[in-house]
């Protein structure tokens, strides 16, 4: 299982004499747990709206599970991440079985590539991409040919890896 | 007065003239202390039931594979090989430097009287007189020793229990075999992982 | 110059339909079919099986908990759903082509032998000894036609 979820989190300013029904905003988020989601959810409304924890509630929150986790998909994930010097907008793809699992592939892929660490990393936008024709690319490209098919050609055994010295050459394919 | 206020009295003036004895140890005396286990007769492992065959591990037979006759008490168990089979005697051998295997061998037939006498007190220990190497011996290191003469009792004994255990054995030629072949590890085995 | 003579190798390929088997993991010892393949790394299985401790359930497993088999179910679409999974499974017979095959009767034998006790393992021994013995005569009487 992945290490994020996803999270809808509802939250509103609090209601005063002059506005008693405030607005409510909502907000898919990924995070470890809920505590982080809700404290992510006040960083994220607080850069869009005049409306801190101090003066907000969270209205609701539930997370939301994956429709068919038994499908593989090819996500499209849209962010923003502030590297040392500067900051960026990107866009990857990620063929996983769930949205959580792409988004967890994608912190991975992220700290491997750039250093870069969950606080840094906003997700702005992830979609399923249903079209093979939309997929742009070519690493996830490749994995929708037709009929793929491709061999093992190098597997190390676990037992053959234990030895120091060996009399026989190993066999890599099985 | 009544008789028990007279007893009373006489035991106050007897408490006053004794008096207190002006010795007292210096050191609180120590008291053994009180031994909380008590002795129960030795548990053995399940599979140490007379008849079942045992690899030995530890000694001068280590490796052989021996049929276990008794077992005695505090942890110790009587085997006998067959002595034909694969020279292990009538013996006394500690029960933890013994793997048990589920192989068994029917010992019925065994005269329960002689295992009684092989098992009692003494049995192996009577004849070992101590024999101290002297002077005499160390000028003798050019002839030839005396060679071990055995007690002809204990032949016999060896005789008559071994007698039933090999009729039994003969049966089945493989046990034969492997009664008198030694147990040893081969390359990967490992022994926590083997059935036995 | 003589014509080179190419011919393809003839590896097991990681395709939809491939019957694997899983070597580690929750799974070991299962077989399975793959479904779909994810990326490089890791393929969508599911095993049908006939008996209830021997099912893989639908999931991502990595390939190197996997190892593949000769079976191939053939014409199985990629992505199908568990039932028609199920149905070309049985269709198919691939358990019991699996267990025909040598590399299940060698991994039997090898479990079998794993669970013998002592007296057993030797009288394995015993026999085995005699079968090398009756190769070993007849080849000598092989060799010693063939000087002749």
């Amino acid at each position: 299982m992945g290490r994020v979820k996803e999270y809808q989190v509802v939250g509103r300013h609090l209601p005063s004499e002059a506005n008693p029904t405030p607005k409510l905003f909502r907000m898919r988020i990924f995070a470890p747990n809920s505590v982080v989601a809700k404290s992510r959810f006040w960083y994220f409304l607080g850069k869009l709206k005049k409306i801190k924890k101090a003066n907000g509630e969270i209205v609701s929150l539930n997370e939301i599970h994956e429709k068919r986790p038994t499908k593989v998909k090819n996500f499209g994930i849209w962010i923003r991440y502030d590297s040392r010097s500067g900051t960026h907008n990107m866009y990857k793809e990620f063929r996983e079985m769930s949205r959580t699992d792409a988004v967890d592939a994608l912190y991975q892929d992220m700290a491997a590539r750039h250093r870069s660490r969950f606080r840094q990393i906003h997700i702005l936008k992830v979609i399923e991409v249903e079209k093979s024709e939309s997929i742009r690319r070519p690493y996830i490209k490749q994995l929708l040919t037709k009929d793929l098919k491709f061999p093992l050609p190098h597997r190390v055994h676990a037992n053959q890896a234990k030895a120091i010295f060996s009399a026989k050459r190993p066999s890599t394919f099985f | 007065m009544s008789a028990t206020a007279d007893a009373t009295i006489a035991k106050f003036q007897a408490q006053a003239t004794e008096k207190a004895s002006r010795y007292y140890p210096a050191e609180d005396e120590k008291t053994p202390r009180k031994v909380r286990k008590s002795i129960r007769p030795t548990q053995y492992r399940k599979s140490l039931q007379p008849g079942a065959i045992l690899i030995l591990l530890a000694g001068r037979f280590r490796g052989k594979r021996v049929v276990l006759l008794k077992t005695l008490d505090q942890g110790v168990l009587l085997v006998t090989g067959p002595f034909k089979v694969n020279g292990v005697p009538l013996r006394r051998v500690n029960a933890r430097y013994v793997i048990a295997t589920s192989t068994k061998v029917d010992v019925s037939g065994v005269d329960s009287s002689i295992v009684e006498k092989v098992s009692g007190e003494g049995y192996f220990t009577k004849d070992k007189v101590s024999k101290k190497p002297g002077e005499e011996a160390f000028f003798k290191q050019g002839e030839k020793p005396e060679k071990k003469t055995i007690d002809s009792s204990r032949a016999a004994d060896q005789k008559s229990v071994d007698k039933s255990i090999l009729s039994a054995v003969k049966k089945d030629r493989d046990l034969v075999a492997y009664l008198s072949s030694s147990f040893s590890l081969r390359k990967g085995q490992k022994p926590h992982e083997m059935v036995f | 110059m003589g014509d080179a003579d190419i011919t393809a190798s003839s590896w097991r390929q990681v395709e939809v339909g491939r019957v694997v088997l899983f070597s580690y993991g929750p799974y070991a010892g299962r077989l399975a079919t793959i479904v779909e393949i994810i990326d490089h790394k890791r393929v969508l299985v599911d095993g049908p099986a006939s008996s209830e401790d021997k099912v893989v359930p639908r999931h991502a497993a990595p390939l190197s908990q996997l190892s593949l088999t000769a079976h191939v179910i053939p014409g199985l679409p990629r992505a199908t759903g568990s039932s028609k999974v199920k149905s070309l499974w049985e269709k198919e017979e691939v358990e019991s082509k699996f267990a025909n095959s040598p590399f299940a009767q060698k991994r039997a034998q090898l479990a079998k032998r794993r669970t013998l006790n002592d007296f057993e393992r030797f009288k394995v021994m015993r026999l085995r000894k005699q079968a090398r013995f009756e190769v070993s005569k007849s080849l000598a009487k092989v060799r010693a036609s063939a000087k002749a």
